[in-house]
Formats: structure tokens, sequence, C-alpha cells
């Protein structure tokens, strides 16, 4: 974070914002798939937009993957766009768990009332917590057959100049379960954060 | 007298959220620590009256502290202050002895209540 500029208080003031908005997203999406959500600390980063695909290259080469985007529309200039990526192996899990067959048409709409679930939870923490509040678009669901995963991204991205990378890690009681999560920004908003970040600062 | 607080958070803005949220008739200590190792070594070496302790913490969490509290007889009054608000989460905390759970951002009116249920102010 420190290429953008970021004082080390501004990251801090940010990472505790997003991991109470995390926490929020972990209680609905527990309360979803009826199980318990082991919480980390998300690690977080700010990228620029076009490095996106190859920071997940490799992760995502060998498997079939999916790829759910919602954009969101707040005041003060904060927009952006939301991306949740899974391994579509991590997503049968889910599947099996909800009870949904593998394969199934349904499994797509799984993985976008999942998406919807973590993207607007996590992002509604966020807004209230630097008192905004934000609107959505309709999720729109991409799925890869193997190793293209990085073309969709970079389709994705390109209209973005950064990007606030959010890893997440979400462990269930008896599954593993993995999704990473992309905030797209525009770069104007990495300016509009920091200063929303001073003024709460300011209050301390 | 002033009473020892300890406050555990690795973030410095929730530190400084618990210290805000505190009413100013609260006649205190404070130490903080930045995660569960620094607060144990702490608890360990001082008397501490009351610890505000989160939960998702880097080297030790806040239910490894709890754990270690118990385990040694550690006399203080915890309160947790937490990120992860999931049910489960509180039912587990209580029962390794917290006086209460309050989700972050800190609710003040919600703190202020169990200071007054507990005498502490």
């Amino acid at each position: 974070m420190s290429t953008f500029g970021f004082s080390e208080e501004q990251r801090d003031c940010l990472q505790e914002i997003i991991n109470v908005a995390m926490g929020l997203a972990s209680d609905k999406l527990a309360r979803f798939l009826n199980t318990f959500v082991h919480l980390q600390v998300p690690s977080i980063a700010l990228v620029g937009a076009s490095h996106i695909p190859a920071e997940f290259e490799n992760r995502y080469q060998d498997t079939e993957a999916a790829l759910v985007s919602q954009g969101f529309f707040g005041n003060e200039g904060v927009r952006g766009e939301a991306i949740v990526l899974y391994q579509m192996e991590n997503a049968h899990k889910i599947s099996a768990l909800l009870g949904y067959e593998v394969g199934d048409v349904s499994e797509i709409e799984m993985l976008t009332d999942i998406s919807s679930i973590l993207t607007t939870t996590f992002l509604n923490g966020l807004a209230d917590q630097i008192e905004n509040s934000l609107s959505y678009s309709a999720p729109r669901v991409l799925s890869s057959v193997k190793g293209d995963l990085s073309s969709l991204l970079r389709s994705t991205s390109f209209h973005w100049e950064h990007a606030l990378k959010v890893d997440i890690s979400y462990q269930l009681v008896d599954h593993s379960f993995n999704c990473d999560m992309i905030l797209l920004i525009p770069g104007e908003a990495v300016t509009n954060i920091q200063r929303i970040l001073d003024r709460i600062l300011e209050d301390y | 007298m002033a009473l020892p607080v300890l406050i555990c958070d690795d973030s410095l803005l929730a530190r400084k959220q618990v210290r805000k949220s505190l009413p100013e008739s609260f006649d205190a200590e404070f130490q903080t620590a930045g995660n569960g190792l620094e607060a144990l070594a702490i608890l360990r070496a001082q008397e501490i009256g009351l610890v505000f302790l989160d939960l998702t913490m880097p080297e030790l969490d806040g239910i490894g502290v709890l754990e270690a509290i118990k385990a040694e007889s550690i006399d203080c009054f915890v309160i947790v202050i937490s990120a992860d608000i999931q049910p489960e989460m509180k039912k587990r905390v209580m029962e390794l002895g917290a006086l209460a759970f309050i989700h972050k951002p800190v609710n003040e009116d919600k703190l202020h209540s169990i200071l007054k249920q507990y005498g502490l102010i």
C-alpha cells in the first residue's frame, strides 16, 4: 500500500474498517450456510488494476473458476466494482453443503447468492462506518474453463485504474472454502478514501 | 483509586475507539497490548482489574487469552469487543468467563450500561 502513499495510520484505519465489515459478512454467510466460520484477518493491498490478472493467474490457472461482479455507487464519489473469485472445486463443496447437485444449473444461482451476501454485507458495513450509503447493480456471473480466468479478469478490470485486493479465506467448520474478493475503484477514489480515513482519524 | 485497565487490540484505531467510548467519570490507568501474547505478559506480571479484549489478532487470539486467564486463574474482568459477531463465538467467549461480548465498532451506550451493571462506573 505504501506505493500509493498511505501512511501507517491510514492503513491501520482501513484495515480495522475492513475487519469490522468482514465480521458482518462472515456472520451473514455463517447464518446462510448454517455453520460456523473461522474468521481470519484479511490481508489488504492496493494495486494497479492492470496487475490484477497476473496476481490471480497462478492460483486459478489449473482449475475451473467463476467470477461474480457487482457494481456499487455511493456519495462523495465512492464507486467501483466488487469481484468475488471462486475455484469451482470450492464452490462444489458449498453446493453439496446446501444440498445442490454438482453441475446443477442452480449452482450458479447459489454462487450469485453467496457473492451478494458477501459483497453487499461487506460493502454496507464499510459504508456505515464511513457514513456513506451504497446502491448496487445486478450481479453478473462469468464462469471460466481452465486457464482463461485471466482474460475474464482483464476484460472486467481494464476500465478501472486501481484495485483494493482483499484476500478472504473462509474456513468453515467441516469444509475449507476459499474465495478472493477484489474491489476495483477509479483513480480519484484513492484520494477520496484517504480523505475519509483522515476524517475518521481526526476524531480519535 | 484508579482501576488498572488493559486494552488489547492489534489495531491502533480500535484501541483509541475503546478509550474514547469510555465515560469521563471512569477513573482508570490504561495500558495497551497489540496482541494476545503481549496481553498475557502484562496480565501475568501485574494486577489488572479490567481487560478490553479483541478476538481476531496475530500471535495469540482473544480466545487463547481467555483460555490462559482461565487456566492460570488470573483474577480480572474481561469485556470482549469483537468484529467476529457470530452467536457461536459469543457463546464460546461467555463460556470462557468473559463478562460481556460487544460488537465492533463499539457502541458507547452498550459499553456504559455494562460498566454500570458491574459497578465499574
